[in-house]
């Protein structure tokens, strides 16, 4: 009979190789005396702005009155009209009585405010949702053209395809923003998106031709041996399947793509990694923030992939 | 109904060149129930499929009520909305249920509105006796209430023709009966069929006649009885003393 072994021995173990190596790396960094300052990362992420609140015109402070923590000030001007500021007590720069010009600050507020680490994680997510849709919508017309029975459909989506495949992408994106970009005068952000969807589109190709190949021929057949036409066939019968099928390496190519935007970086879009190095030339701690850039990544990703293995598994069910 | 015509299908597989219909004329009259049978690679199912033209032919004719199938005014899918199909593996659309499996190609082709399909969709799964299955996936019925579902989907477009290619050949045997006696309600009400099947007491009990296929040629061509009893042709009897 066979004997179920306990895995939290292993469990252990995989723990404390961890933790081995976090040590190993600790000792590394001590090595080159290198100070960890984690304390200093907060900031990039939300910090407390100043907003100084300022007269409008010439005029008087007519009234002060303290409300909690800050200050109702009323301005007065020769014409009678009011104006009122409300700012933090600990700021406050005028007593009841004083004239201030147009433009001083009476005060200043505080407010939370996204740091640039925030900021990068955001440009980084919409560029990777709006190149992943553009990318998927030219991927399935690019795989739907590699299975076309017309021949130059075939032959352009498959040159598509291969230049694509065959060229890093941080060259795409070299010549997307100095050639194309320059010839057509288009925006950075512009570039970027393009390259990013037209690399992943020819993956996505890929990916669609495959799907609709591995749904078995008798599929179609049926489809049209009931009078449907063969976009119809592929429509309602194929396409539907093969999708289906091919969700978990969509869902990778996705993943990738996210991180692949970090190489627009280079074109000077200040997405994530971007804003990174903007902050370690500020903050002098290298590490942390590349540690924090790479956690940030994962904060992306390791949901996409929970969610692909999930769909994996429902969709595994239904068949 | 149908005429065939000096029908020949060639199979070229780097330089091997298997004609693998040669030289078939035939014709089946409407209400007309024809047995195909033959060894395996004798050219029945190629033969079959040249009729609704899911196999192009390279020369010859095909024709149904005078549609000549070959013809490029011919719409193709005019022509095959005449001819329903029934495939040895059932091909039933997976990611359907069984009623959306009935109603895809009536509301797509047919453009009947939903009421009218799901009628007539529930109306023929009732005949064939599952229309307690209507909601379910095709990968919870049996093979044979699979095929089942496939003839019903096919009778759904009111074919003229049916065309069955080994229908019963994937199936588990104690599900064989079940699908042929649906096939013979049909033969009973009519339905001009074409079958190619192995099962010789089907032949024997429902085909006006029955075409005997070897090497893409059309060898015999009789009524049943004369066939099974008394086989012309010296292929036909060997097969038949290997098959009875």
């Amino acid at each position: 009979m066979k004997q179920k072994k306990a895995q939290w021995p292993w469990h252990i173990l995989t723990v404390l190789v961890l933790i081995g190596l976090a040590g190993a790396l600790y000792y590394a960094t001590s090595l080159m005396s290198y100070e960890w300052r984690w304390n200093r990362v907060p900031q990039y992420f939300v910090y407390q702005a100043e907003e100084p609140q300022r007269a409008a015109e010439f005029s008087t402070v007519s009234q002060l009155v303290r409300k909690g923590d800050t200050f109702e000030v009323s301005l007065r001007n020769d014409g009678g009209n009011e104006q009122v500021l409300t700012v933090d007590a600990a700021s406050l720069q005028v007593a009841k009585g004083d004239d201030v010009s147009e433009g001083d600050a009476v005060g200043m507020t505080h407010h939370w405010a996204a740091g640039p680490l925030l900021w990068g994680l955001w440009t980084t997510l919409w560029l990777s949702l709006v190149s992943g849709v553009l990318g998927l919508l030219i991927g399935l017309a690019t795989g739907l053209c590699r299975l076309s029975s017309n021949p130059t459909l075939r032959d352009l989506s498959t040159i598509y395809v291969e230049l694509v495949r065959g060229t890093p992408l941080l060259v795409q994106i070299f010549i997307f923003y100095f050639f194309i970009g320059t010839v057509l005068n288009l925006s950075r952000e512009f570039a970027g998106i393009a390259a990013l969807s037209l690399f992943t589109g020819a993956y996505v190709a890929e990916i669609i031709r495959s799907g609709v190949q591995s749904i078995a021929r008798g599929q179609n057949e049926a489809a049209r041996s009931l009078g449907l036409s063969g976009s119809q066939s592929m429509r309602h019968v194929v396409l539907p399947q093969a999708l289906k099928r091919v969700l978990p390496p969509l869902a990778g190519q996705f993943i990738s793509l996210v991180k692949d935007t970090s190489l627009v970086s280079v074109i000077a879009i200040t997405e994530l990694l971007k804003s990174g190095r903007e902050v370690i030339t500020t903050s002098f701690s290298p590490f942390e923030i590349l540690f924090c850039v790479a956690g940030l990544y994962l904060l992306i990703n390791l949901p996409l992939s929970k969610i692909a293995s999930r769909l994996e598994r429902r969709l595994a069910q239904s068949d | 109904m149908i005429e065939v015509r000096d029908l020949v299908k060639v199979f070229d597989t780097r330089g091997q060149v298997v004609r693998a219909v040669d030289n078939v004329t035939t014709q089946v009259a409407r209400g007309e129930v024809l047995v195909v049978i033959g060894p395996s690679g004798s050219g029945k199912s190629t033969f079959l499929r040249c009729l609704n033209g899911l196999e192009v032919f390279d020369s010859g004719s095909v024709s149904i009520d005078g549609l000549q199938l070959a013809d490029p005014k011919t719409d193709v899918n005019a022509y095959r909305r005449e001819v329903g199909m029934v495939f040895q593996h059932f091909n039933l659309f997976p990611h359907m249920t069984v009623l959306e499996n009935l109603c895809l190609a009536q509301k797509v082709v047919r453009k009947r509105g939903k009421k009218e399909r799901e009628a007539k969709a529930l109306a023929l799964l009732e005949k064939v006796g599952i229309a307690q299955k209507a909601h379910e996936f095709p990968s919870r019925l049996s093979g044979g209430q699979q095929q089942r579902v496939a003839i019903a989907r096919a009778l759904a477009m009111e074919p003229k023709v049916m065309l069955f290619d080994e229908p019963t050949s994937a199936l588990d045997p104690e599900m064989v009966g079940e699908v042929l006696d649906v096939m013979k309600t049909l033969a009973l009400e009519g339905m001009t069929m074409v079958c190619v099947t192995h099962e010789m007491g089907f032949a024997r009990e429902v085909a006006d006649r029955v075409l005997f296929f070897d090497h893409g040629k059309l060898l015999e061509d009789a009524a049943p009885a004369a066939f099974f009893d008394a086989p012309q042709d010296p292929r036909a009897q060997a097969f038949l003393r290997q098959v009875l």
